[in-house]
């Protein structure tokens, strides 16, 4: 037979063993689509979000050719972005005017302003930016256009963007509150559109008179963040800013437009964008890895129920490579084909994001979608790939069989456990928690070493699954068999005929759980963590902060404080600020505060030296640093600002904990020369001794009420709010890998189907003598939940163990907690058990309407 | 013929298909099975024997006549109450695979009553082991058993619930002489000894010559019946079907 020949023969066998047995393929056909259809979404989605933000904001700064700013920036380790100072007006200004080519240039005030709408609760805040800024009257530099109304032309007039006014239920006519951080009461007089959207995602945007921004925003009148131009005709971007640039004052410098619409793009991108997208394709990966073994195990299925057929066709002649190339053949048809509609699946769930995000509040501007090459052709390969490695084991397995094969009785899988495999699984699973233990115990500088060892582990779990499955299914099954009497006992032994395929079967919903119980465990210890932390550091009796998590909120009045300490109820109130310097050439951020006072209101632990007399030279910092950096009250330490100015400091003081407080501790009379907008992120109240919780409460509030009413919280209730990002998140995750547990689900009832479709006579035996249909479909039913329980149990153990791993490898001070949540596991757990109750309906439910007589007939 | 009928089937009538691929299996059989007896059912290939035995057990329904197992009539009854009515008061002996895998021989031997529920009847069982010989056995799985041995749990396992009748189809069907012989001996002492009923489908002229009465189909009729038959009377009957078959 020619090579073409017998390829041809391999093809067509493989076609006609798909044609007959199209049900068994199934599971794998949804499994790959499943998987594929998530990645290409995924990437689709991340391409489209990209391209129209990228539209978005060349249309909204096409106007803008050049934009002149202070030259330093200091970033720290939480904002790449980094903190640049104002600059003074006056002197740029008259330097762009007499520049050759400058058709227009106005100044721009940028700070942030939070809205409260009119029932007290703030507008937007809730992780993009709050902004604010002066309402640039040239149409073609203010990247934001007038939609409705008119610019601010008085005092407390405002221009808001139409996001932030649809988000708070506002109008054009209506007064509210704008927290910069002093409350001030404006009136709206415009709404605005960014790009022709309704606002740069949701950033929202406040527009002020110059004056009042300039007031509100910045450190002193005369100054703004940045000098926007518009060039003549015929003068390019870098035409133009090559010819500002000497022209500038030191210190300041001029960059082109594009630059400065990459830098916002690249500051949106890198924070959400990115951060979106490649959540999605962790969890594309995790949906195709669970899909791996569910592949696997049909194709292992298969192969071994088709033992006779193989070897048929090997005693007729065909060589290994033809019986192997078949079962290849049929992974590859399968991968392709589910592929193609999975990728053609991927691409409408983005079309349907796009039209369902801004129906829940979350930005996907309007547009085509994006679908390039690379989201076409990865997806698709991705799924062929995926298929092939599968079927790669057991189509070896096929091409194996011997001829004599055909002629013995059983064609069933081996179901021995070779003692190879439980050494290996187990000498891998020492070694990797080893490694991980060890990696732990070493913090955050081993990283590596952790995550080996949790690979290792994760690898051990996989290769002792067929070990565990039997001691697992027996334990587990005791109390079914106990209870349910022959049904219980029948469902026991049959998940434990084939313990590498019950194995193989829990293995993916193994995964999907392990993944959900790692995140469930990372989030509450780090909730932990964090209640750890107020708990220890926090000596206040209320804390009052904006809400907000991540970059959003404004902060409180500086004004709030004073305010408060004269209460009756009061013995010490105390804003800490914020500012930022370099110290010895790195970014940190610092807490700006009263330092005598601040000992009344958190716990420093022990000081060493005087938090009193920082005065304008003075900084305390915590333990840690002073240990990284070798320092002891009366050392020196050079900061430099934003301002580009730089002065040496003496450490006073050294204190031993700073986790809420911040490690670097300075004084308004230190800070104050070098800041921006002024604003303290917390305030600290500690009540004099007999009030009650309640009745100091209650007082700070109805002070706090005047000053914007940011929210006034017990410790407990700080800490809560505090970690309040994390449970956004982990809803997120948990939509997310309801679709790894959806493919696992796919993976059990596909197994099932297969392995009753294997014991079609026994069933038709077990019929005859009396099983009911409900017997026998409860029979099937706690089959599968067995199988999913064994999944379960495991995926809770690998992903507490990971969830382990992962706080003690983020933990750079030591002070972690781990917390296992025992309600959300439980939870965890019931779905997993459900999720087999599920797995075993359609298959349990087929396999009751089994014709009898079909059943027990003999061959 | 006398005795109470354990079951029988009045005018039966089965059809498979409908059209030109139509089939009648059961053309008109009315017949009994006398209790504390042992019937063979004989006929060539396509007589409709194995039809009559699963109409007669509940394992399939007629499309007209009735069939009753003692004063039941099986035609009236719902999946779930034919369920519990092979469970209670009929055997199966299987040609082949008649034991669960999964389940030692002691499990397989007292399936219809666990699946009840319900507690077996120890002593009745413990000599039904005794007399099939398998107490040696009684916690191996069945791959570990002779295929002789297979069917004597099975035939232990068909009368362990004292049911009405025991249908065993092609019982010897996979065996070697032997142990063909041992089962239908089992077979023929239930009935003789314990006084059970035993309807038996088989192609097998020894087999049947160990039946008190055979009754032989042809074409989906009641073609004859033969009291204490022996196996060459059987043959030879068998040969006058085949030929009348060969002449229509």
């Amino acid at each position: 037979m020619s090579a073409d020949g017998s390829a041809r023969t391999a093809l067509r066998i493989s076609f006609a063993s798909l044609r007959t047995h199209k049900r068994r393929f199934a599971g794998t056909f949804s499994a790959v689509l499943l998987g594929v259809s998530f990645l290409a979404g995924t990437l689709v989605m991340g391409d489209t979000l990209r391209a129209s933000f990228d539209s978005m904001f060349g249309n909204a700064t096409s106007g803008t050719d050049a934009v002149v700013r202070s030259e330093s920036a200091i970033t720290t380790s939480d904002d790449a972005m980094g903190t640049r100072s104002p600059l003074r007006v006056d002197k740029s200004l008259k330097a762009v005017r007499a520049t050759e080519g400058v058709a227009a240039t106005e100044p721009s005030v940028e700070g942030s302003g939070q809205l409260v709408g009119s029932d007290g609760e703030p507008v937007g805040g809730e992780g993009p930016p709050t902004t604010a800024g002066n309402w640039i009257a040239d149409s073609r530099l203010n990247p934001y256009e007038l939609a409705e109304g008119h610019a601010p032309r008085a005092h407390g007039e405002v221009v808001i963007n139409r996001g932030a006014a649809e988000t708070g239920k506002l109008k054009v006519g209506d007064t509210i509150t704008l927290r910069t951080p002093d409350p001030l009461k404006v009136r709206i007089v415009g709404l605005a559109t960014f790009g022709g959207e309704d606002g740069m995602a949701e950033t929202t945007f406040t527009g002020m008179t110059r004056a009042d921004a300039e007031k509100y925003l910045m450190p002193e009148t005369g100054m703004a963040a940045s000098l926007r131009v518009r060039a003549d005709d015929g003068v390019s971007q870098q035409q133009l800013a090559d010819r500002l640039e000497p022209a500038l004052p030191g210190g300041v410098e001029a960059i082109t437009g594009d630059q400065a619409a990459d830098e916002n793009l690249e500051n949106l991108s890198g924070q959400f964008l990115t951060l979106f997208t490649s959540l999605l394709l962790v969890f594309s990966g995790v949906a195709l890895l669970v899909a791996i073994f569910s592949i696997h195990n049909t194709f292992a299925i298969v192969v071994a129920q088709r033992t006779r057929e193989n070897a048929l066709l090997r005693a007729l002649g065909a060589s290994r490579r033809q019986v192997l190339g078949t079962t290849l053949t049929e992974a590859t048809v399968v991968g392709a084909v589910a592929s193609a509609v999975g990728l053609g699946v991927g691409i409408g769930i983005a079309a349907g994001l796009q039209a369902l995000f801004p129906a829940i509040g979350f930005p996907f501007p309007e547009g085509s979608l994006v679908i390039s090459s690379l989201s076409m052709l990865l997806p698709l390969a991705v799924g062929v790939v995926v298929c092939l490695a599968s079927a790669l084991l057991p189509a070896v397995r096929a091409g194996r069989t011997a001829p004599l094969a055909a002629l013995r009785e059983t064609a069933a899988e081996t179901t021995r456990v070779s003692r190879a495999r439980a050494l290996t699984g187990v000498l891998l699973g020492a070694g990797g928690i080893a490694l991980a233990a060890v990696g732990a115990a070493s913090g955050t500088r081993s990283v590596p070493l952790t995550a080996t060892g949790a690979v290792a582990v994760l690898a051990a779990f996989i290769v002792l699954g067929p070990v565990a499955s039997s001691f697992a299914v027996r334990v587990l099954g005791a109390p079914v068999a106990t209870a349910r009497g022959l049904t219980g006992v029948l469902a026991r032994r049959n998940a434990l005929r084939s313990p590498k395929r019950t194995a193989a079967t829990a293995t993916a919903l193994m995964i999907g759980v392990a993944v959900v119980s790692l995140f469930t465990v990372f989030a509450s210890s780090l909730k932990a963590t964090m209640d750890e932390t107020v708990a220890r550091n926090f000596a206040g009796d209320v804390a009052v902060s904006t809400p907000g998590f991540g970059g959003g909120g404004s902060g409180l009045s500086p004004r709030l404080g004073p305010a408060v300490q004269k209460l009756p109820e009061v013995e010490t109130s105390l804003g800490l600020g914020q500012g930022v310097a370099r110290i010895d050439g790195t970014g940190q951020e610092l807490t700006v505060t009263d330092p005598a006072k601040l000992p009344r209101v958190m716990n420093l632990g022990k000081v060493d030296g005087s938090l009193a007399r920082l005065g304008g030279d003075g900084i305390a910092v915590s333990g840690t640093r002073a240990q990284e950096h070798g320092w002891k009250p009366g050392s020196t330490a050079r900061l430099a600002f934003t301002d580009g100015k730089e002065k040496t400091f003496t450490v006073r003081a050294v204190f031993e904990t700073g986790e809420l407080t911040g490690d670097y501790v300075v004084t308004h009379e230190a800070w104050d020369p070098h800041r921006s907008q002024n604003a303290d992120r917390l305030l600290s109240v500690a009540f004099k001794e007999g009030v009650s919780q309640e009745k100091g409460e209650a007082a700070v509030a109805a002070v706090a009420e005047r000053y914007g009413k940011p929210d006034v919280q017990t410790r407990e209730e700080y800490a809560q709010s505090a970690a309040g990002g994390i449970d956004m998140m982990l809803t997120l995750v948990y939509a997310l890998l309801a679709l790894a547990v959806l493919i696992a689900l796919l993976g059990i009832a596909n197994t099932l189907t297969l392995a009753l479709h294997e014991r079609t006579r026994e069933l038709g035996l077990l019929r005859s003598v009396g099983q009911t249909r409900a017997q026998l479909r409860a029979m099937v039913r706690w089959e599968s939940v067995l199988i999913a329980a064994f999944g379960t149990a495991g995926g809770l153990g690998l992903g507490g163990f990971l969830g382990w791993a992962l706080v003690r490898a983020t933990d750079s001070r030591g002070m972690s907690v781990l917390n296992l949540p025992p309600l959300q596991l439980t939870v965890v757990a019931l779905v997993g058990v459900a999720a087999g109750l599920a797995a075993g309906w359609r298959p349990a439910r087929r396999a009751a309407r089994l014709d009898l007589l079909r059943a027990i007939a003999t061959e | 013929m006398s005795g109470t009928s354990a079951a029988r089937v009045t005018a039966a009538v089965k059809v498979y298909g409908s059209g030109d691929t139509e089939v009648r299996a059961l053309d008109g059989v009315t017949l009994g099975f006398t209790a504390g007896r042992f019937t063979a059912i004989m006929g060539p290939s396509g007589s409709g024997k194995s039809t009559l035995m699963h109409c007669a057990a509940g394992l399939d329904t007629l499309t007209s006549g009735e069939a009753h197992i003692g004063g039941t009539e099986l035609g009236s009854l719902g999946d779930k109450k034919l369920t519990l009515l092979r469970r209670e008061r009929v055997g199966f002996v299987f040609q082949a695979f008649n034991l669960l895998p999964t389940l030692t021989v002691a499990e397989n031997i007292t399936l219809p009553q666990d699946l009840a529920g319900g507690s077996p009847d120890r002593e009745w069982t413990d000599a039904l082991i005794d007399v099939v010989g398998l107490r040696d056995r009684l916690h191996h799985r069945p791959a570990e058993l002779s295929g002789g041995q297979q069917q004597r749990v099975a035939v232990a396992r068909a009368f362990a619930g004292r049911p009405e009748v025991v249908f065993a189809d092609e019982p010897t069907g996979n065996l070697d002489s032997r142990s063909g012989e041992e089962v239908l001996g089992l077979l023929g002492r239930a009935v003789r000894q314990m006084g059970r009923t035993v309807v038996m489908v088989t192609h097998d002229p020894v087999a049947a010559a160990h039946a008190d009465e055979v009754v032989f189909l042809a074409d989906g009729r009641l073609a004859g019946r033969m009291e204490e038959p022996t196996a060459e009377r059987v043959l030879d009957r068998l040969k006058s079907y085949d030929r009348a078959g060969a002449v229509t």
